[in-house]
């Protein structure tokens, strides 16, 4: 592996409370992603994955060690437009069509709206149908999609996705997953996605991290070496829910009180 | 008008109708009995009066003075109120103090202010300048917490985006942030009212605010009521246009 598309180097992440105290969301937390890598970071809920998510999208700034994307800064790539992320709660703009949010990334990077891209990434998603709803007359999932869609518009250098089909129902996030398979199989591009669904992470990632409770930290690492596309197939190997038992095994334990180190 | 009255329920418009009738029965009888003395005529007096062909070319040509004065000062103090507010959003460091400014010009009473209004812009400008502060003051405040206001996922969004402050105050703060600057616009109309009537006592030639006061050292008891209804008829005229637009803006844009 030469340069690491994405590196967090000994990252600590302390929130100030009140005067004097702060809560420390990351401890020492490490993290290299390759060039066209699908990293899944799989937690409990409230263990900082979250964080380390904003600190790649350079939403916040690390306490102490660094956070690099290509070498250089997060903002910096914010800057050049090369990032799309998508988060749990859709935030589309309400008063604009599905259309007209995949056209976003374009119009706030003071690009021309690159129609043909903006039709395809709408078929990519299966919303050709639909381009001219509004979100309000979206299905949750559908929403969701084109969220997905907006975060792709620009052919960005590295995918965030935080929990992006957190919200939906189990049936409607399970078909999401395969379909994001599907998209990601077609777009190849650098991915980390936060996630405390095992059955996402091992679905759609070629490695997983799992982080211990608060504070966070690297616990285990797993690779998933199921071969691309991967369909509903993969879901009834029995090998995929080995991974997944013992995954689940691995998250059950850190999330019993006493087991994270918190109280050090 | 039809097309608004369509859209209220059933249910809503009968207490009203009763309400309405309550008050006006209740405002007779008072006249009627002189429980309030000699001020308060009988409905059928003011009524009377405002039938009679010489009070509807007065009171016409007042509410047509007024009106203009306060939509005008509506339009001015609104749209200055608007900047104001998106320079504050632009400029977080102008924003405080910008804020502290609107404080201060509403702390100064609009009646205080009228007679220095008077020997600066005219007698013919005041109202519409002290209608144009009284709005500008609503408006300015709804849309400064209306820009202020706009979720967070969506600011997160702009700001992975690589968007700048310009571009997010545009496409998203203002037009997330509209239903509540109509909101501010809603109480900006009967404001402007306010503050043209007011201006208008200082020595304006014409309009209801001059009416009032001519009326009321005259002892002219039915033109001063049809007066003072007049210009409640024109507040509540503006609010429920305003009402409406609000209607489609939430629609719209949520």
């Amino acid at each position: 592996m030469s340069q690491p598309a994405i590196a967090l180097q000994s990252v600590v992440k302390e929130f100030p409370l009140r005067r004097g105290t702060a809560v420390r969301a990351l401890d020492r937390f490490d993290l290299q992603i390759a060039d066209g890598e699908f990293v899944a970071v799989l937690g409990p809920s409230g263990c900082g994955k979250s964080t380390v998510l904003r600190l790649v999208a350079g939403l916040d700034t690390p306490s102490e060690g660094t956070v690099t994307i290509e070498g250089a800064r997060p903002a910096d790539l914010v800057r050049g437009h090369r990032l799309g992320v998508a988060f749990q709660e859709h935030a589309l703009l309400p008063w604009a069509s599905a259309r007209a949010n995949v056209e976003l990334p374009w119009k706030v990077a003071g690009r021309p709206v690159d129609t043909a891209r903006v039709d395809e990434l709408l078929e990519l998603v299966g919303l050709t149908g639909f381009a001219d709803a509004r979100p309000r007359q979206l299905s949750g999932g559908m929403r969701q999609r084109v969220a997905i869609a907006r975060a792709l518009a620009l052919t960005p250098d590295v995918l965030l996705l935080d929990e992006p089909f957190g919200a939906l129902d189990a049936v409607t996030r399970r078909r999401m997953n395969l379909e994001l398979a599907r998209i990601w199989a077609e777009e190849r591009i650098t991915t980390l996605l936060v996630t405390h669904d095992v059955d996402e992470a091992v679905l759609l990632a070629d490695r997983v991290v799992v982080m211990t409770g608060r504070p966070g930290r690297v616990r285990h690492t797993e690779s998933i070496d199921f071969p691309r596309p991967r369909r509903t197939e993969v879901t009834r190997d029995p090998a995929f829910h080995e991974i997944v038992d013992r995954l689940t095994r691995l998250l059950d334990e850190s999330d019993e009180p006493g087991h994270s180190d918190a109280a050090a | 008008m039809s097309a608004l009255l369509a859209r209220v329920p059933r249910r809503t418009v009968l207490p009203a109708v009763a309400g309405i009738v309550l008050l006006v029965v209740a405002a007779d009888a008072i006249g009627r009995l002189g429980l309030a003395g000699a001020a308060w005529p009988t409905v059928t007096d003011v009524v009377d009066y405002l039938t009679s062909p010489t009070a509807q070319t007065l009171l016409g040509r007042a509410l047509a003075a007024t009106g203009t004065a306060a939509a005008i000062g509506f339009v001015a103090g609104g749209l200055g109120a608007l900047a104001l507010a998106l320079l504050g959003a632009l400029l977080p460091a102008a924003g405080p103090g910008l804020d502290r400014l609107a404080a201060v010009v509403h702390a100064v009473p609009l009646i205080a202010l009228a007679p220095l209004l008077v020997t600066t812009v005219g007698r013919e400008g005041t109202s519409t300048v002290i209608a144009a502060l009284a709005a500008g003051f609503a408006v300015f405040v709804a849309a400064t917490s209306a820009l202020a206001s706009t979720a967070r996922a969506g600011r997160d969004v702009f700001a992975v985006l690589g968007a700048s402050r310009l571009s997010t105050v545009l496409r998203l703060q203002l037009p997330a942030g509209l239903p509540t600057i109509v909101d501010g616009l809603t109480l900006a109309a009967p404001a402007a009212v306010l503050g043209a009537v007011i201006g208008e006592w200082f020595g304006a030639r014409r309009g209801l605010g001059v009416l009032l006061v001519s009326a009321m050292q005259n002892v002219q008891i039915p033109l001063l009521w049809s007066a003072a209804l007049s210009a409640a008829a024109l507040s509540l005229a503006a609010y429920v246009l305003l009402v409406a637009l609000r209607g489609w803006v939430t629609r719209r844009f949520t």
